[in-house]
């Protein structure tokens, strides 16, 4: 097939010179946290080749501890600490190698935001301050002495990384980590030579590069990230104030600028969620380097889009473009831009579900898009390449959602006849709802980049058949269908009752067939009337109430929010929290928190403080609470109530088939199976996991349950450092 | 009681194609083949019928095609008809509407029907004549566009709506037998299901002949021929990006082409 790569994104694929190295293309994926560190290396090594594999110039680790004293467990970083490091981390680069990509390290020194919770030591830092961000960790105001000593950290990291096979070194200054708390006033509040002009602040930056490029430069690519802007103003670092002074400061020391914005407390402005930033969104600030800088330029904006990638370059805003989540999302995104097959793109949606792995502290990372994120090494999942299939049975998947259109994907991949059937004409089942509420628009690239890729595999897969706008399956029609496997997808459903995570029980008075009471299915159906005062019952820690009170008050309705469960919890971890609650303050939504619905009436709801029975617990037989009672009773008036209480599975057409077993054989059916929502309401990623997963091990004894995987835990027996000792010894 | 449902699989040009080395078509390695979209409805009113009856009536799918159009045919037959017959010779390769018409009008002598639909017309030619033509050859009442049809399996009358310019509709009463062609959204297709696809490949399917039909070569020469094929001209536009110096440069290259310098 002759390539139908247009000539404008030629310019993508020039080599460029950084340093002593040369990146073959344009596309560097930017250090970003995936679980793995130097501790899982066989998971490190994997996930970075499957990308150089698909055609990335450079890839990076994470961000890199340079020393025990910037440790920031429970968030999983990975380390250069010492010689057991070196030999783990060596897996990756030797992976990466392999694919003519560059490897890429970043060094980071987290001073007072890393908490040193297992090495147990005290961050130092260019003043004492308590992290905004890790609020129970101050550090050590350094002195001269200290300042040589961590910089002779960066050093002795640098050397271990280049004895790595790393190619690039980045000293890490962006998410107010490292130099850039010396650079930032907001941290730095010195009177030596180190503080208070900007030249003196950005002394340590200036000087650390020094030291590293002495040590490693010849050997290796010089890079430095630096959150040009802090968004806070003359608070903060601000671009055409010191940010460019200390581009010019800096720049005979460096390879190549790594640019981004904002800092760590509210790294989403980085990290930007699509429901709030569209790709490029940084470039206001970044476009200002390469005017003033000598050497290249790249930075991060979730570019996902090619046209935006070669006019970014061609404009002179960056000359190389830097992707993480669309890296996460699609490993193989530069060689599909390559061949010119821009519609297998799996694009990233921006839900930052990957971070949130992160954020959570501990968690490998998933992507919504891309279920084999984080599963190359410990489940061999290739994001590109599928086993084929082992048998000749023929699979009917019931619901074209997210779990069952990836099952159907990946059953086609491998070359299974598969009908995905589903009542709706679309492909994507609630996913062509959640795409409706405000800013999750782009959400809508999951749902797109199944139905392509369905499209084609259904012409290239004989008899197979993709049965929209089908009549619903009952179980008798299931049993006729002729299939030999079924997988039911079938979704999940709001409560109507307010069943919720609080009581478990239904609301009484609750009834969403009444006019006024109304799920978020039917908000989305448009067949009732809203009222102008609504009150919002929200049980459901992620996205569907902060989005339903948005939308709604944005159409000028009266929103009071009772939460009982901390409103939109999760979006603290994706990094939509703080520009969320400016959302809902600006819209004025009255959020009544740490509260719960104890009954409904005609017009009003009756809700307490969670925290409102006695604090004194004691024993008063039974039948009685062991506490005061809760009298913190208040009533608030609504004309319409929104119930966002909490999911239940559709599951009653696999719990009718499962309850006919014994038909099954009579009818050729070897197995009947559940996965996502219908399973138990989950996330779209685990959803979309569910259906990759069962479609991977459709051949297995039981595909209802997975297959063990590859762990990756240290084996008794063996010292991690070489030479050095595994058994329990006392220092006495 | 039989309906014949006369069906065609049609070309879908890829995003991609090129012209075939005569002009006269495009390659064949630019196709993608698929039972026409109109047959779908076609074939589903037939079921519906049969359905109604209680599945006594005997739904029979005929193609005009090569092996080729074997998948086509089991397309049809995956959704529930009885058999089918697929009529080949070289010296259909390049048959048009009125070819096709006589060569139908054989297996209806042959098979006598009491109903014949065909589709409205195909997606790829969209010459709606085969079904008239059909008619037209066997002297049987006809109607073309059916929108909506009560007729019950052995009915001596049909009535019908029917779709006429300006948006107006006719309703009629038509003798039985007689060709329909049908219009799209008359029903809603229905999905073949595994089982329906593994037994349409049990199904039986006479392969016939010209001559087994008693038709000559000559009487099969298609009554017009394409003389040639291409892609028409457009107009051509072009985004300029880029840096104000950029585009300035881009836009003196675009006229400095143009004029030719």
């Amino acid at each position: 097939m002759a390539n139908n790569r247009p000539a404008k994104y030629d310019i993508l694929f020039e080599p460029i010179k950084i340093g002593p190295k040369t990146m073959k293309n344009r596309f560097h994926q930017s250090p970003h946290c995936i679980g793995a560190g130097s501790d899982k290396p066989g998971f490190q090594a994997a996930h970075r080749a499957v990308k150089a594999e698909g055609g990335w110039g450079a890839v990076n680790t994470e961000y890199c501890s340079i020393h025990p004293e910037s440790d920031d467990t429970m968030r999983v970083s990975a380390r250069i600490w010492d010689a057991g490091d070196v030999h783990n981390l060596r897996a990756m680069t030797d992976a990466v190698h392999k694919f003519d990509c560059l490897a890429g390290i970043e060094l980071w020194y987290g001073g007072a935001h890393a908490p040193n919770m297992e090495t147990r030591q005290t961050p130092r830092g260019p003043s004492q301050f308590a992290s905004e961000f890790e609020t129970m960790t101050y550090c050590h105001e350094m002195d001269h002495a200290d300042i040589k000593q961590v910089q002779q950290y960066y050093v002795d990291a640098a050397l271990r990384a280049r004895d790595a096979g790393f190619d690039m070194v980045n000293v890490y200054g962006g998410h107010a980590y490292g130099p850039l708390q010396w650079l930032n006033a907001y941290y730095n509040r010195r009177t030596d030579k180190y503080g208070g002009s900007v030249e003196n602040r950005g002394r340590f930056w200036v000087e650390t590069l020094e030291k590293v490029k002495n040590a490693v430069g010849d050997d290796c690519a010089i890079a430095s990230r630096f959150a040009i802007d802090t968004l806070y103003g003359s608070s903060g670092v601000e671009v055409e104030e010191d940010g460019l002074k200390m581009i010019k400061m800096a720049d005979d020391l460096v390879d190549v600028w790594d640019i981004n914005v904002g800092d760590i407390a509210q790294w989403g402005e980085d990290a930007g969620p699509s429901r709030f930033y569209r790709q490029g969104h940084q470039l206001p600030w970044q476009k200002f380097v390469k005017q003033h800088s000598k050497k290249p330029v790249l930075g991060v904006g979730r570019f996902t889009d090619p046209e935006k990638m070669a006019e970014v370059i061609r404009n002179g805003e960056l000359d190389i473009i830097s992707c993480a989540r669309p890296s996460i999302s699609d490993p193989f995104m530069p060689q599909k831009i390559k061949e010119g097959r821009l519609d297998d793109i799996r694009t990233c949606i921006g839900c930052n579900v990957c971070i949130s792995r992160w954020e959570i502290g501990g968690p490998p990372m998933i992507c919504t898009q891309n279920a084999t994120s984080g599963e190359e090494y410990r489940r061999s999942w290739h994001p590109e390449k599928f086993e084929k299939a082992k048998s000749k049975d023929t699979i009917l998947v019931i619901g074209a959602g997210p779990a069952g259109s990836e099952a159907a994907r990946v059953l086609m991949e491998r070359g299974y006849v598969t009908h995905l059937v589903d009542s709706a004409e679309k492909v994507g089942g609630h996913l062509n709802d959640i795409t409706t509420l405000p800013g999750l628009g782009e959400w809508g690239y999951h749902r797109d980049y199944r139905e392509v890729q369905l499209e084609k595999l259904v012409k290239k897969n004989r008899d197979s058949q993709l049965a929209l706008g089908a009549k619903r399956l009952t179980a008798d029609a299931v049993l006729s269908y002729g299939a030999d496997k079924v997988i039911i997808a079938t979704g999940s459903s709001w409560s109507g009752t307010g069943v919720n995570a609080l009581t478990h029980d239904p609301i009484p008075g609750v009834d969403a067939r009444k006019p006024n009471h109304v799920t978020p299915e039917q908000i989305f159906a448009g067949d009732k009337k809203i009222g102008k005062r609504v009150v919002l019952l929200n049980a459901d820690p992620y996205f569907m109430g902060p989005s339903l009170a948005e939308m709604l008050a944005a159409k000028g309705h009266d929103v009071t929010v009772i939460d009982g469960v901390g409103f939109g919890r999760y979006m603290h971890f994706t990094l939509e929290a703080p520009n969320m609650h400016r959302r809902l303050h600006e819209l004025h939504i009255d959020v009544i928190g740490d509260s719960w619905v104890s009954k409904v009436e005609e017009g009003r709801v009756e809700y307490y403080n969670v925290w409102g029975e006695g604090s004194r617990r004691e024993y008063r037989g039974p039948g009685v609470l062991p506490r005061e009672e809760n009298r913190s009773h208040k009533w608030v008036e609504y004309d319409t109530l929104v119930l966002v209480t909490g999911r239940q599975s559709d599951d009653s057409l696999f719990r009718d088939l499962k309850a006919r077993k014994d038909e099954w054989a009579k009818n050729d059916i070897k197995g009947v199976y559940v996965i996502g929502d219908a399973w138990a309401p989950k996330i779209l990623a685990d959803s979309t996991f569910d259906g990759h997963r069962i479609a991977r091990e459709i051949e297995d004894a039981n595909p209802q349950l997975p297959l063990p995987y590859k762990r990756e835990v240290s084996v008794w027996g063996t010292a991690y450092q070489p030479g050095g000792e595994h058994k329990q010894e006392w220092r006495i | 009681m039989k309906i014949m449902v006369a069906v065609k699989q049609v070309a879908f040009l890829d995003d991609e194609f090129e012209i075939r080395d005569d002009g006269r078509d495009v390659g064949e390695d630019f196709f993608e083949k698929d039972l026409n979209e109109f047959d779908h409805f076609s074939v589903e009113q037939a079921m519906l019928i049969k359905e109604a009856a209680g599945g006594d009536a005997e739904v029979v799918i005929v193609i005009v095609g090569d092996e080729d159009a074997d998948d086509a045919l089991r397309t049809a037959l995956a959704k529930g008809a009885d058999r089918g017959i697929r009529v080949w010779d070289d010296a259909l390769a390049e048959a048009d509407g009125i070819a096709v018409a006589k060569v139908l009008a054989k297996l209806v002598e042959r098979e006598k029907p009491d109903m014949v639909f065909t589709g409205a017309q195909s997606a790829d030619f969209g010459s709606a004549v085969t079904g008239m033509a059909l008619a037209g050859f066997l002297g049987w009442p006809h109607a073309a566009v059916v929108s909506n049809l009560d007729y019950a399996s052995g009915a001596r009358t049909a009535t019908l709506r029917r779709e006429l310019e300006g948006g107006l509709e006719e309703i009629m009463t038509i003798r039985c037998p007689a060709v329909l062609s049908i219009q799209l959204g008359i029903n809603q297709p229905r999905y073949a299901s595994l089982r329906g696809i593994k037994q349409a490949k049990q199904k039986p399917v006479d392969e016939l002949s010209l001559d087994d039909l008693g038709l000559s070569a000559a009487e099969v020469a298609p009554a017009s021929r394409v003389r040639r094929m291409y892609a028409p001209e457009r107009g051509k536009a072009e985004l300029i990006t880029g840096s104000a110096a950029e585009q300035a440069a881009r836009l003196a290259e675009i006229i400095k082409e143009l004029r030719g310098m």
